[in-house]
This record gives C-alpha cells, structure tokens and sequence, in this order.
C-alpha cells in the first residue's frame, strides 16, 4: 500500500520534469525566460559547489528556528492568559483575530524601521507572522479542556505553574499542535518574504539576486529549495509529532 | 467519631437566569470509618453536595468540616472520584495514578513503590504502561480508584463511579470495593442512583429528597460482608430506601 503510493508520487514528479523538458525542447519561450531542469539542476549544483546555496540555507532556517521558537513560547503564553483571565480575552483578545489576518511582510517596513536591515528585523517579521496562529490554537485548546481534568488536579493539590505544565499544556496540546503547524507555515513564508525585501542574505536574498541578474533558473532554483524544505519541515518535524500526539491520546 | 461533617449547606443553581435552590440545607455527620451512600432523585444536587463536600464548589450557606476544622479549598485530603474517571489522556496509566503524588513532590521511587502498591490492589499492574484509551470503561474506573487511594485521602468522595458500567463489571466492582474499604478502613462518601448499588456498599445511606433537597432519612444496613446484587437480606434495606425515595421521585416527575 505504502510502496504503490511511492511508485505514484514518483512517476508524478518524473512526469512534470518530463513536461517541463519537452516544454523546454518545443523552444516555445526563450531560455532566458524559461529555462531548462538542466539548467536549474545546474545552478543548484553551482550554488552548492561555492557554498553560496548552504549558507542561504542554513541563514534562513537559522531565523526561521530563533523566531519560530519565540512565537510559539509566546504564543502558548498568550493563548493560555487569554483563555483562564477573562480581562485579558476582552482586552488584547479582541485584537489578536485582527492581527492575524495582517500578512507577515507587511511587518516588514515597521521592522526596518524599529531594526534595520538586521537579522533581529527578519526575525521580528517571522514572529509577527506566527505568533498568533499559535495563540489562536492555544486559546481553543484550553477553553475546550475537560472541566474535570482541571477539577482533578486541584483536587489532588495541582496549583500555579504545576496546573499549567502539568493540565493545562498537555490537555490542550492536540490544538496547540494545529498552531504550531500553522504559525510554522506562516513564519517561513515570513523569513522568505522579510529576506526578499531585506536583501539581507538568506533563500529570500538569493532569489532577489537571481531576478537583479535576470538568472531565471536561479529564481526557480530558490523555489524549488524553499518548497522542499517546506516539505521536509513539515513532514519530518509537525506531521510526525501529530501523529504522536494523536495515536497517544487514542485519536486515530 | 466524626470525621467529616456537613452543616446546613444551601446551595443554587443558576437556571435559565432564575436561581434555583438545589441544596436547602444539608446536615450530614460521616464517623471516622464509615461508607455511606448518598441517594436520591436525579437532580436533587447530591453530586453538587460531593463537589461541595471536595472543595471543587462553594456552598451558599453552610460549612464542611474535616476533623472538626472548617474548609475552605479543594485538597488531597478528600479525593474525588469522578463519574468518568476524568483520567489524563496524556498520561499511561501508571503516570496518572502518581500524578498527585508528584504534585505533591514526592521522589520517584517511592512513587514507583506506592503505586505499584495500589496498581496491584486494582489488578492493574499488567497495564501500568497502557494508554487510557486503551482500556476499558471498567478498566478506567479501577485507575481512578487507584489514583484517589495513592493519595491516602482522610475521605474518599465517589460521584457514581460505577454508573456507566456493564452489569458485570459492576458487580464485580461492587464486591472488590467493599473489600477495599475493610482493608484501607477509609472514610467513603458514595453518590450512587441505584438502590441495589447503595445497600450493597453503605453501612449507612443518606436519602435526599427532592429540590430544595435536605437529607430526608439515613438508613442503617447491618448485614454481613462481603454483599453481593443476589443477597436477599438485603431486600427489606433495598424497600425500607425505596419507600422513603418513592415519594421524592414522585414530586420530581410531578415538577417536570
């Protein structure tokens, strides 16, 4: 069963290069606006020949991990405040559904503003970006916890931070995985799109440079690299905690 | 000896916008020992009297009292056993029965050593490691009796533990509760709708009449243990609760 969905994606992903080659070979557009998988095979090979290609890489997820991990702490803290002190929901609650639907490079000119065009700039975006997915998720995770599990662990003496590390967290957790997928998505697109107009080295930086250069198959190289490590992320890091999660707690 | 005592607790419902008087004064002595069953009709608040009695809800008017001392909060000296387990998904098996002795800071091989204790008194050792959807409904109960008796309450509260069990399961249950009442001698409060089920555990069962309820009569069951659903000395204790319950539910239907 596994194998034979395999055998599918990969007679897919041989099918579109096959396309894109006899695309190519029809010389239907010019090579400099439509290159060939040569040629972008070629320009990753080259980036990663110089080392140009790993340190983008590695300078995008480096951000991309620093303010991932501030949205997602702050975020759980702000979703869990929300949800148990009511003046908070009412307050700053009633913003966060707003804030959210900013999309994340419209941060950026407030963050070259307040940063500079520095790597705390880039990171602020991302934040921007994911923090109120998080929160969002975290909010509905605790407010939807089981009344008892609560009234349990105060009956068997939980208080304070041993409520919220011991109940509160891991009750909502199944939620809060939701957010981390979203706000994750989201703070990726925020560190390419903060890098693309930062022009301060990155993925995002090199696919600026690759369209400066009028250099398409770098442009679809970056492409094709910042959607496989969208894959890989995703598939290797938040679908496998779910499935965790999930097979844990009996839902699947 | 009293060990945990119910003056005149009143309490309201909030229904529909108008309060409703649930409690109307409830007075309960339980003696150091004792297992009493708590029964009435449906909706007279007898569960919000076991919350109340846990610390989990505030009465209106009224106190409990724990050893002649006034509560106010919810605390390990008197566990409650809730009527769906309210186990930690998250958790297996043997990390829920611990949870509150880890709260209470305990060190992990003593933990270990406790629970192990009481994982073997519930026949639960096979399945320390398991996950809560795992188990059983029956199963599940066992682990939250297991997790309120590591705590080693002064008063173990019972909110219709066994009310969402199979028949035979629940007798089972039944026969293995008195047991572990004779061998850890705690103080057991036991909210319950079944008549069989009250005479079966309550040396004493407390019948609440309808709302606003009070404590209507307490009925003493001297029979001999271990009791079992087929005993027919327990018939005129099942029909002297009946006859007092009757009228209640009556009044109920009649309401409604």
């Amino acid at each position: 069963m596994k194998g034979k969905i395999t055998a599918k994606k990969i007679a897919f992903y041989v099918g579109i290069v096959l396309v894109w080659q006899a695309l190519d070979a029809a010389n239907v557009w010019d090579n400099t606006v439509f290159p060939s998988p040569y040629e972008v095979a070629e320009d990753l090979a080259y980036g990663a020949a110089d080392g140009t290609l790993w340190y983008g890489i590695g300078t995008s997820l480096w951000r991309l991990a620093v303010g991932l991990v501030i949205a997602i702490v702050g975020g759980i803290v702000l979703g869990i405040f929300m949800a148990r002190v009511e003046t908070v929901n009412q307050t700053i609650g009633s913003i966060i559904l707003g804030l959210q639907s900013i999309p994340s490079v419209a941060w950026a000119p407030l963050a070259i503003v307040w940063f500079g065009l520095t790597d705390a700039g880039i990171i602020f975006v991302t934040v921007a970006g994911a923090i109120f997915a998080v929160t969002i998720n975290t909010y509905s995770g605790v407010k939807n916890i089981n009344p008892d599990y609560i009234a349990a662990a105060q009956n068997m003496g939980a208080k304070g931070d041993q409520l919220i590390t011991g109940v509160l967290i891991p009750a909502a957790f199944p939620y809060m995985i939701s957010g981390f997928k979203q706000g994750w998505a989201f703070a990726w697109r925020g560190v390419i799109g903060a890098e693309l107009l930062f022009s301060f080295l990155g993925l995002g930086f090199l696919l600026n440079v690759g369209r400066q250069l009028n250099d398409v198959s770098q442009v679809i190289a970056m492409m094709l690299v910042i959607m496989v490590i969208g894959i890989v992320i995703d598939g290797l890091v938040f679908k496998r905690l779910e499935d965790k999660v999930m097979s844990r707690w009996g839902l699947r | 000896m009293a060990k945990l005592e119910a003056k005149n607790i009143v309490k309201y419902f909030d229904h529909d916008g108008q309060q409703l008087k649930a409690l109307g004064g409830i007075n309960l002595t339980v003696d150091d020992g004792d297992f009493v069953c708590l029964v009435g009709p449906s909706g007279c608040g007898k569960s919000t009297f076991l919350r109340i009695a846990a610390g989990l809800q505030r009465p209106e008017e009224g106190e409990i009292l724990l050893d002649n001392r006034p509560i106010n909060h919810t605390g390990p000296d008197r566990i409650l056993v809730f009527q769906e387990g309210a186990l930690f998904p998250w958790l297996r098996v043997r990390d829920n029965v611990e949870f509150g002795l880890k709260i209470a800071g305990i060190p992990e091989s003593e933990r270990h050593e406790i629970s192990n204790r009481y994982l073997e008194m519930m026949q639960l050792t096979k399945f320390a490691n398991s996950y809560t959807y795992q188990l059983s409904t029956g199963m599940k109960q066992r682990v939250a009796i297991a997790r309120a008796l590591v705590m080693d309450p002064e008063v173990l509260l019972m909110d219709e533990p066994f009310a969402s069990l199979d028949a035979q399961t629940r007798d089972l249950l039944l026969v293995e509760m008195q047991m572990i009442w004779q061998k850890t001698k705690k103080t057991i409060v036991f909210v319950t709708h079944s008549i069989s089920e009250a005479a079966i555990l309550g040396n004493k069962v407390a019948v609440f009449t309808h709302r606003p309820s009070t404590i209507k009569k307490i009925v003493q069951i001297d029979h001999r243990r271990p009791r079992h659903a087929e005993d027919e000395g327990l018939m005129k204790y099942q029909q002297e609760i009946l006859a007092e319950l009757k009228p209640e539910v009556r009044s109920m239907e009649e309401e409604s």
